[in-house]
């Protein structure tokens, strides 16, 4: 393949990734357009007032949108369709809502929005999933049938596509939160609907953040086609940072640990020592952020060289103090969608209502069916879900004495689904509900322990390890081991602080330090376990996916609570001493000050432009120094 | 700040690195290390690595066994294309051009052709690549299809590593307890501390002391060991121990009590063929000579032993790059195959040579440069011990092709080791490998005395 094939040719073999030449050869083709038309835009008389003429930023607009469907049909080929199907359709949609008023005719336009939008998505990602619990509870044996790759092969001819697979479009899970979100805007009248659907189209799939966010909600962006082009230098400079650090953190931290490390051992967990398989789920922890953050720094990059600014999509989320927090700092688009569109229309924190109900019962529902553990899960959640709506009733009669009692179920309930949902978008098997899961779980529990007072506390603790104990002690088995050496860990802290407590009442600097320390190293920990059930070989056939995700995770528990081999850790260190210097030194860049990065960041920025070009190339020659061979797509590409 | 200076810009960076290009000659020496950049050559052409398009690997992966058996010198030339760099020396090796090395499995073949209801047993020792049972999975599964026989074999008191065919858990005084809180386990492929100075291992080259003094007591221990779903049913226990030792049987599981040695479980039927599965991890195969050759001689004979599969040679490749070390350990597993063949003088033996492997270097992977060596040092002392010789690395396709097998998820991403399908594929081939030998027999006994000489 010739090296303009290569950047204007489909090949599913390799997509434009931001990690290659070849997108930046492609970039840059497309940049030397962008500023031609600016740049006219600017001399033209047009230019009034600081305001460049709708015209040329229409023209922008539609150039960008042809380039970013150029950039789609690279990575997905004809699933381009798909974009351009979801484009007109909600696009159509909105101005029949606008059109609509206020009433149930606007309602019923939004309906059929969400029922499209999730309809295909549901066809796309959820058809092997869907196919799977039928069969699993008929017997039947049911097979997916790709209804696309059928009519298409009614144009192209039989046997063009495969129709007994069904292959996900990157990206789809994004841009269909995007349209979602424009829809559901619109009719809550945020925004105004946009008038010209090339401008909407280019809304939904500009390319940078196109195929993996950050999801760009349509009032934070639809503005911004209007807007003319504006970089002020020291925003030119901190974009070329965001690009070089997204391309370090994705080139030198992730492929690097990936592939020198993270990748045998969850290949293969029973060849490795309890110890390495635990720095390797750590060290995978990182590798995750440093993928998925890298990629939205690239983004926001060449975002910004263009004039748009997307919303920050992390914020140091290993710095966090507890799940919640780690939540609000971890694909924040993602989670600000969920809020918006999911836990707040549930109720939030004000109420609960047949939404709650409903999810939490289908969720029971499916939980149910996939291990088809019928009694055991539908009994006690009657029986919960009665107590809870009971305790609803009486506390109501109550009033506002009994609000913040109220309060916390509400809020536990609604983002226990908002959890188990979330989880669910990043894909349709077992694992990623459980993942979801016990992230919703862990937030409950967090919540209720701060609320706890330090007797209380303690003496939870001191139960809790003393049941896991007498758990690992009875089963021995390798699962109840880390448990109970967790919980052991925690209650030394613990017991640690309610010493103190007693003795002196209140917290000083340096124990209000420990105590953050300690708090920020427990919910890293905690994160980096629900990552057992994150890592899946597969999205699309669950049976798959489930059954790799399950004996990994089982596996790898074994290994950890089974198998440590303190014998053999001075080895390891030593053989791997470059991955281990790696995950060092990224724990420390990511726990740095905010502040201190802040300074760096506009250091660079300040660079004279002679000075940046230089530092721009040598950083490229030591990136270029980690590549490896195989072409490692980034991880959030598969959601 | 303008668009046309951020081009600007952009132009400047490009221009630079594409300069980079021209002055750097692709490697520079940086102390010990290498400083890589690419040239404009490198950056613009788009490589063609000569993997070709996926149906062609797998027609590659599928050639038939027979065609590349007859291939010898063509992919000894195509080894070469591998290793770019380094380039140790490696001494050329004469390597036959004639012969099925299957011919010498004719004493196994008699035996099945002739077992009248006798039971005929299969070990297959070998490296991490047959942990979980791999490929003996296979093995057992082809032969028995054909030649009857249950079960999964031999099986150790304790289950370190779990096995996709059989699943243990253990009981010491009715409390369940991990292999490490059991009975002292001596390996003779373990480090040091675990070795034995006797040699009593057993076949399986380990054993396990009950009520060793050095350890905690192990009074009664239960071993649960339960077939996994769709295996067919085993007909008889058998537990290979001293004499101390009494055990009985209730179900899948096996209850022991007393002071002494055991050697191995076994799941098995009377008649037909026993396949075994005895991994022995991070061994190089060179332990055979340490285990004690009359209870070798004897479990050999009184287990009608018929076919010794030998697979090693794996673990050699990533520290060794030099070819006197390769030469050294094969010359070591020749003994081994002779020492071998001394205690079980009525079994065929057929030596499994190791897979491709890849090391990574400045970011690409290649094969080890020894193991297309080892492989026809390997190959070359088969024939002259007259012993059965399968090449797992040439029936994979040759250099390169664990990336291949990797594309196609059939290998880890190590570069060293099969996933489950790559070593299902592997496992039926060896086991189609064997039984078509079977069906040729007849037609090529007679060549077995001029074979003979033609081998080095």
């Amino acid at each position: 393949m010739s090296f303009w094939e290569h950047i204007f040719a489909f090949n599913e073999e390799s997509p434009l990734l931001f990690t290659q030449f070849y997108f930046w050869a492609f970039f840059a083709l497309v940049y030397a357009l962008f500023a031609l038309i600016m740049a006219k835009s600017e001399g033209s008389k047009a230019k009034v007032d600081g305001q460049v003429s709708n015209g040329r930023l229409h023209l922008r607009n539609v150039y960008l949108l042809f380039v970013s469907w150029f950039f789609y049909y690279k990575t997905s080929g004809l699933f381009l369709l798909i974009l351009a199907f979801i484009t007109i359709s909600d696009w159509l949609i909105a101005g029949r809502i606008k059109a609509s008023g206020e009433g149930r005719k606007a309602k019923a336009w939004l309906c059929l929005s969400v029922v499209i939008d999730l309809g295909l998505l549901a066809y796309f990602k959820y058809a092997y999933f869907f196919t799977n619990m039928v069969n699993d509870l008929f017997g039947t044996g049911f097979r997916v049938f790709d209804i696309f790759a059928y009519v298409g092969n009614g144009f192209a001819g039989a046997g063009r596509f495969s129709v007994d697979t069904i292959i996900l479009p990157v990206g789809i899970s994004f841009y269909i939160f995007q349209v979602i979100s424009y829809t559901a805007d619109v009719f809550h009248r945020r925004i105004q609907p946009v008038k010209n659907i090339l401008d909407f189209g280019f809304y939904v799939s500009f390319f940078p953040q196109l195929v993996a966010g950050p999801i760009v909600r349509a009032e934070e962006f639809i503005p911004q086609l209007y807007k003319p082009f504006r970089l002020s230098r020291r925003a030119f400079g901190i974009a070329v940072f965001w690009i070089l650090n997204g391309l370090a953190k994705k080139i030198i931290m992730s492929d690097y640990l990936a592939v020198n490390l993270i990748d045998r051992v969850f290949d293969n967990p029973l060849l490795f020592s309890g110890f390495e398989n635990l720095f390797a789920l750590f060290a995978y922890s990182l590798q995750v952020y440093a993928d998925f953050s890298g990629y939205t720094d690239i983004a926001i990059g060449v975002a910004m060289l263009m004039g748009f600014y997307l919303p920050m999509n992390f914020n140091s989320p290993y710095k966090s103090q507890s799940p919640q927090e780690f939540w609000r700092r971890w694909h924040m688009s993602l989670g600000r969608w969920l809020k918006t569109y999911l836990y707040i229309p549930l109720g939030g924190n004000r109420q609960i209502g047949f939404g709650t109900y409903f999810w939490l019962s289908l969720i029971a529902f499916v939980s149910a069916a996939l291990t088809g553990w019928w009694v055991w899960i539908l009994v006690p959640f009657g029986v919960f879900m009665a107590g809870v709506f009971v305790w609803n009733k009486w506390m109501s009669r109550k009033g506002d004495a009994s609000i913040e009692s109220r309060k916390l179920l509400y809020a536990n309930l609604n983002s226990f689904i908002t959890q188990v949902l979330g989880g669910l978008w990043h894909g349709a098997s077992w694992n990623f509900i459980i993942w979801g899961g016990i992230n919703g779980i862990g937030m409950i529990v967090e919540k209720i322990w701060r609320k706890m007072g330090w007797h209380v506390r303690f003496a939870s603790i001191t139960i809790l390890t003393a049941g896991l104990c007498v758990a690992d002690y009875t089963t021995n088995l390798p699962a109840w081991r880390l448990f109970a050496v967790w919980a052991a860990i925690i209650w030394v802290g613990t017991a640690i602080r309610y010493v103190y407590w007693l003795c002196e009442g209140s917290d000083n600097r340096f124990t209000k330090a420990m105590g953050t320390a300690w708090a920020i190293v427990q919910t890293f920990t905690f994160i980096t376990f629900t990552r057992l059930f994150f890592r899946s070989s597969s999205n699309l056939d669950p049976e798959t996916a489930n059954e790799v995700a399950w004996a990994t995770a089982k596996n790898m528990v074994n290994q950890i609570g089974g198998a440590w081999s303190n014998a053999i850790i001075p080895d390891f260190l030593w053989e791997y001493r470059w991955v281990v210097a790696m995950f060092v030194a990224g724990m420390v860049i990511h726990w740095l000050p905010t502040n201190w990065k802040r300074r760096y960041r506009l250091a660079f920025s300040a660079m004279p432009l002679w000075l940046m070009v230089i530092a721009v190339c040598v950083a490229i020659v030591v990136i270029y120094q980690f590549v490896t061979a195989d072409m490692q797509p980034f991880i959030y590409f598969q959601f | 700040m303008r668009p046309y200076k951020v081009l600007l810009f952009i132009a400047a960076v490009m221009a630079c690195l594409a300069a980079l290009c021209e002055v750097l000659p692709g490697r520079v020496a940086w102390g010990e290390k290498e400083l890589r950049w690419p040239t404009l050559a490198d950056v613009i052409e788009t490589k063609d690595n000569g993997q070709g398009t996926m149906d062609n690997l797998v027609d590659t992966i599928i050639e038939p066994i027979d065609t590349i058996v007859e291939l010898t010198d063509t992919i000894a030339a195509k080894d070469t294309i591998v290793p770019e760099k380094p380039k140790p020396v490696i001494p050329k090796v004469a390597v036959d051009s004639v012969t099925d090395s299957r011919l010498f499995l004719a004493a196994f073949y008699e035996a099945l052709d002739h077992a009248d209801g006798q039971m005929i047993r299969v070990l297959h020792y070998g490296d991490s690549q047959i942990e979980e049972d791999r490929m003996s999975q296979q093995i057992r599964e082809k032969l028995q299809a054909q030649y009857g026989g249950r079960g999964a074999g031999l099986l150790p008191l304790a289950q370190t590593i779990p096995s996709r065919t059989v699943r243990q858990e253990l009981w010491m005084n009715d409390r369940k307890i991990t292999p490490a809180q059991g009975p002292r386990r001596y390996l003779v492929y373990g480090p040091k501390r675990d070795q034995r100075t006797d040699g009593m291992y057993g076949v399986m080259g380990q054993v396990a002391m009950m009520n060793d003094s050095l350890v905690k007591g192990s009074e009664a221990i239960t071993a649960a060991c339960t077939p996994l779903d769709g295996r067919p049913r085993y007909t008889q226990w058998k537990v290979f121990a001293d004499t101390s030792i009494h055990y009985s049987f209730a179900g899948d599981t096996v209850y022991l009590s007393g002071k002494g040695k055991v050697y191995g479980l076994s799941q098995q039927s009377s008649t037909g063929v026993i396949v075994d599965n005895i991994p022995m991890r991070g061994c190089l195969g060179l332990v055979f000579t340490k285990m004690d050759r009359e209870l070798l001689t004897r479990f050999y004979r009184e287990q009608n032993v018929r076919l010794i599969i030998m697979q090693f040679g794996g673990n050699a490749i990533p520290s060794n790059q030099n070819p006197g070390t390769i030469q050294g350990i094969v010359k070591g597993l020749r003994e081994q195959v002779r020492y071998i063949r001394e205690c079980a003088p009525d079994a065929s033996i057929l030596f499994i040579g190791p897979s491709d492997m890849l090391t990574q270097t400045d970011g690409e992977w290649h094969t080890y440069p020894m193991v297309p060596y080892m492989d026809r040092l390997l190959r070359k002392m088969a024939l002259e011990e007259n012993i059965a010789y399968f090449s797992l690395y040439r029936w994979m396709g040759g250099a390169g092709s664990m990336a291949r097998w990797q594309e196609i998820g059939l290998a880890g991403s190590d570069g060293v080791h099969f996933m489950r399908s790559g070593a299902r594929k592997a496992g039926n081939a060896v086991a189609d490998w064997i039984l078509s030998g079977r069906t040729a027999k007849g037609e090529q006994t007679d060549e077995v005395n001029s074979e003979s000489e033609v081998v080095e």
